[in-house]
Formats: structure tokens, sequence, C-alpha cells
């Protein structure tokens, strides 16, 4: 078995006086599609958070590639790596957000050009031809002028993942993609992910979306409380839950959708 | 009949006698108006990024200074640098026009920090979620990301203070800077009537009036890539 991409182990993570993750682990191989799934309040978008820093956890450790982002100390209290190499291990990651959170005075265009630019440094006249490149794999090539506030939902998201993939990150971070988006346009967005996970793309996916945890992930977890209750293949996930409340939510989500 | 039109006669023969001294003093009105905004909006920056900053040095030291300017008098402060400060220190002694400028840029600075500092706060924290999660740094996410996105947001408070710095230019004839309230002043008390201040009134209204249309131009500039909101 080869060794895992991202390796987070063990890690607890608490709000002032609540308590958000306790002791999550969690390994995720190159080139696999891994889908979280829970109730909301359960630390998935926490859990996600924590591997590119946006939360800091208190104890545990997180290993991207190779470099570890954070590592206990003989304590097991968590230590972080210094703020070059944090921020480094970071844009190793590409984040898409349930909010797009896409720069709105920047054309389509720039926000997908301005990091490889200015973070890593890339020739400008590549790095846009690289973002129209992108443009295209998510099917706005039309729209690299346009600047996000002229955008549906759905056309904001996908530039928000062209943009996480502009810089060639070793692994996709997606904290509830569709969840702001009308329904009928869900289905845009998961069919770029889906074509994504297809071509091999390294992607953990926090999601509301049964039917592409089902169908797009190699493999499924369900969270609960801070805690990884379940994990498996999607098939068997869906088809024979064991945890008592994997079996609760799954019949609820059946219901409501 | 006759008589109103030869009293009129006569007050436009006046005002049209007075009208270049009064503006002479709209010249320096304008220097004055003109001088501080260019020292004082870029000098208010500094102020409100040390005011939200992670440095507990510079946090104090800008809200302690931005607290001293706007927590007294600007007439007060005009005496202090103008009667106090040269006779403590006489190398400081400047002339009127200087010491308005620099207490006027001191003074503004401060209201203009805190103006910055609403507008960089009430950007979004996703701005800075994404910015980091591209790896972007803290000093490029502030001036390529945050920043240009408040300077649209800041441009109608900018544009009130600035219309009130036309009309606070006013209290630098208490230094004796020949300014157009001096200036119709003079003119009031040397002729005993009053037209003087009915035209320093236009002149002013004048002056707002094309602050107010600058502004508008500003904002609309700025809100080119708000089209679809």
């Amino acid at each position: 078995m080869s060794e895992a991409l991202l390796k987070i182990e063990n890690i607890h993570k608490r709000f002032s006086n609540t308590v958000a993750l306790s002791g999550v682990s969690l390994d995720v191989k190159e080139g696999e599609t891994v889908a979280i799934i829970g109730p909301s309040g359960s630390g998935k978008s926490t859990m996600l958070r924590c591997v590119n820093a946006l939360e800091r956890i208190q104890s545990g450790s997180i290993c991207l590639a190779g470099e570890y982002l954070v590592k206990n100390n003989a304590k097991s209290e968590a230590v972080y790596a210094d703020e070059r190499t944090v921020r480094k291990i970071c844009s190793n990651t590409g984040m898409v957000f349930q909010s797009f959170n896409l720069f709105p005075h920047f054309t389509c265009l720039k926000n997908i050009w301005y990091s490889p630019v200015h973070v890593k440094k890339e020739n400008r006249e590549e790095a846009e031809a690289e973002a129209r490149r992108l443009l295209e794999l998510v099917g706005l090539s039309n729209k690299a002028d346009a600047f996000p506030g002229q955008l549906s939902g759905g056309q904001k998201q996908r530039v928000a993942i062209a943009r996480g993939l502009a810089m060639k990150p070793k692994i996709m971070l997606f904290d509830e993609p569709t969840s702001a988006l009308d329904p009928e346009i869900t289905g845009e967005v998961l069919h770029v992910m889906r074509s994504l996970a297809e071509t091999n793309t390294t992607m953990l996916v926090v999601t509301h979306e049964m039917g592409f945890a089902k169908e797009v992930a190699n493999r499924v977890c369900f969270m609960d409380k801070g805690q990884i209750l379940e994990e498996g293949k999607s098939e068997e996930i869906f088809e024979d839950p064991k945890n008592p409340r994997l079996k609760e939510f799954l019949s609820k989500m059946l219901t409501v959708n | 009949m006759q008589e109103i039109i030869q009293s009129l006669q006569g007050t436009v023969e006046y005002m049209l006698m007075i009208l270049p001294a009064l503006l002479r003093g709209a010249g320096f009105t304008l220097a004055l108006f003109a001088s501080t905004l260019v020292l004082s909006l870029p000098l208010g920056l500094p102020f409100a990024l040390g005011s939200i900053g992670r440095n507990p040095i510079f946090r104090f030291l800008s809200r302690f200074y931005i607290w001293v300017f706007r927590g007294t008098p600007l007439m007060l402060q005009l005496f202090f640098f103008y009667f106090f400060l040269p006779k403590m220190f006489p190398a400081l002694m400047l002339d009127a026009f200087s010491t308005a400028l620099l207490t006027f840029s001191l003074n503004y600075a401060a209201y203009f920090a805190e103006i910055y500092r609403a507008g960089i706060e009430s950007i979004d924290g996703g701005q800075y979620e994404a910015a980091n999660s591209l790896g972007i740094s803290r000093t490029r996410t502030m001036f390529g990301i945050i920043i240009p996105q408040a300077v649209k947001r800041v441009i109608p408070p900018v544009a009130n203070e600035a219309i009130v710095l036309i009309k606070d230019t006013a209290l630098a004839s208490v230094i004796s800077f020949s300014e157009l309230m001096k200036a119709s002043r003079g003119a009031v008390n040397r002729d005993v009537r009053a037209d003087a201040y009915l035209m320093a009134a236009v002149i002013y209204l004048i002056l707002t009036f094309l602050m107010t249309m600058l502004a508008n131009r500003l904002e609309k500039k700025f809100s080119v890539y708000e089209v679809g909101k």
C-alpha cells in the first residue's frame, strides 16, 4: 500500500467552549476522492479547514506530501511549522468554499492567474494561457473578462474551482461547494468535480450531495460529534451501513431527498 | 423703482470691487485644502493598518494618535503648533500656511485612519481565507485584495470629510492665514457692510459642489466591477 498523500492523525480542535473535533484520523491517497458526510455541526467543515490551517488544532498532526503542517510535541500539544512552511503547504492545497470567495475586483481570468503569478512567480503570459485553459475546462471560456458579480452562483463556483486548480495543488479541498446553490444548478458544479475525480485529482469533499458521494467518491467518511464514526468504500457506506447513527442519518437524507 | 435699481447697481459695483481680494482668499483656501488632502489621505493608512494590526506597539501608538487628534479641538491644535510649540522649541517656528497645513494634515489623517479602518474591516472574512488558502502573503492580501475593495467603500465617507475640510480651512484665519474667511471678514470690518460674507458663502458652496461632483465621479469609476449587484 502506498504512503498516504494527506495524513491526518488524531486531531483535536475546540473552540472556546465547544469541542469541534475529538480525535479524527484520516488518510487520503494520491488520486483518491474522499467524501465526508454527516449532519451539520458534526465537525466535517472544521476538519477540512484544519488541513489548510484556516483553523488551528490543539493536538494531533497533519502531514501533506511528507511535510508536516503541524505535529505533536512530547506533551501532545500541536506545534505548527513556521509561517513560511505553513504558507507553502497551504498553497499545495486548493480550497473551494461554500460562499465562493472570489475576488470581486478582478476579472475571472485574473482571479485564476493572480496567485500563480504572485505566489509561484510564474510568467504572467504563461499563467494567463493556463488560466484560459482552466476556464475552458470548467466550461466558462466565454467569461474570461467578466467580473464575478456578473456570474451565476454555479458559474462563480466553477471559476473558484479553476482558481484552486491554477496553483497545481496536490489536493483539492471542497467545503460544501454546492450548498449555496439552487438545486438545478448544483449539477454543473458536480459535473466539473466528477470530471476532476475521473482524471485522478486528489480530492477531499465535504458534501451534503449523497448522490455525488455515492457515485464519485472512492471512499466515504461519516462524521458526527467531532469524530469519524464509519469509513469505507462508498458502496459499503450507502448499502451496508453499520453504525446506528449513520443508518439514521442516511434514512433521514433519503426521505428528505 | 429707480432707487432699488440704483442700490442694486451699487451693490454689484461694490461686490466686483472686493471680488479680487476674496478670490485671492479662495485661492489660499483651495491651496490649503488640496495640500492637506495630499498629505493626510496617505498618512491615514499607516495609522489605520497600525490600529488593526498584530503588533501591539504599533496598535497602541496608532490608537493613541487617533485619540489625541480626534479628541481635541482643531482650533486648539492650531494654537498649539503656532504659539506653544515655537515657544518651547524656537526652531519649530513655521509660517501660518505651513502650520495650518501641518495641523490639518495630522488632524485629518486621524479621521481618515478611522474611515479606512472601517472600510478594511467591512471586507468579508472569506476574502482573507481565500487569499490564505492560495498562499498569498499577508502584505499582498492587504494591498492587492483587501484595500482595493475597501477604496470603493470609503469614497463616500472620505468625500464627506473632504467637504468638512473645505469649511474647516476657515479656522486657519485664527492664526492669521489669509484664506477666504479672513479676506471676507477683513472686507466686512473695513467697509461696515456684510456683502462679503454672502459672497464667501457662494464661493464655499461652489467649492463643495465641485468636491461632490468629483466624489460622485470617483465612486462611479470604482464601481465597475459591481455590475451584477
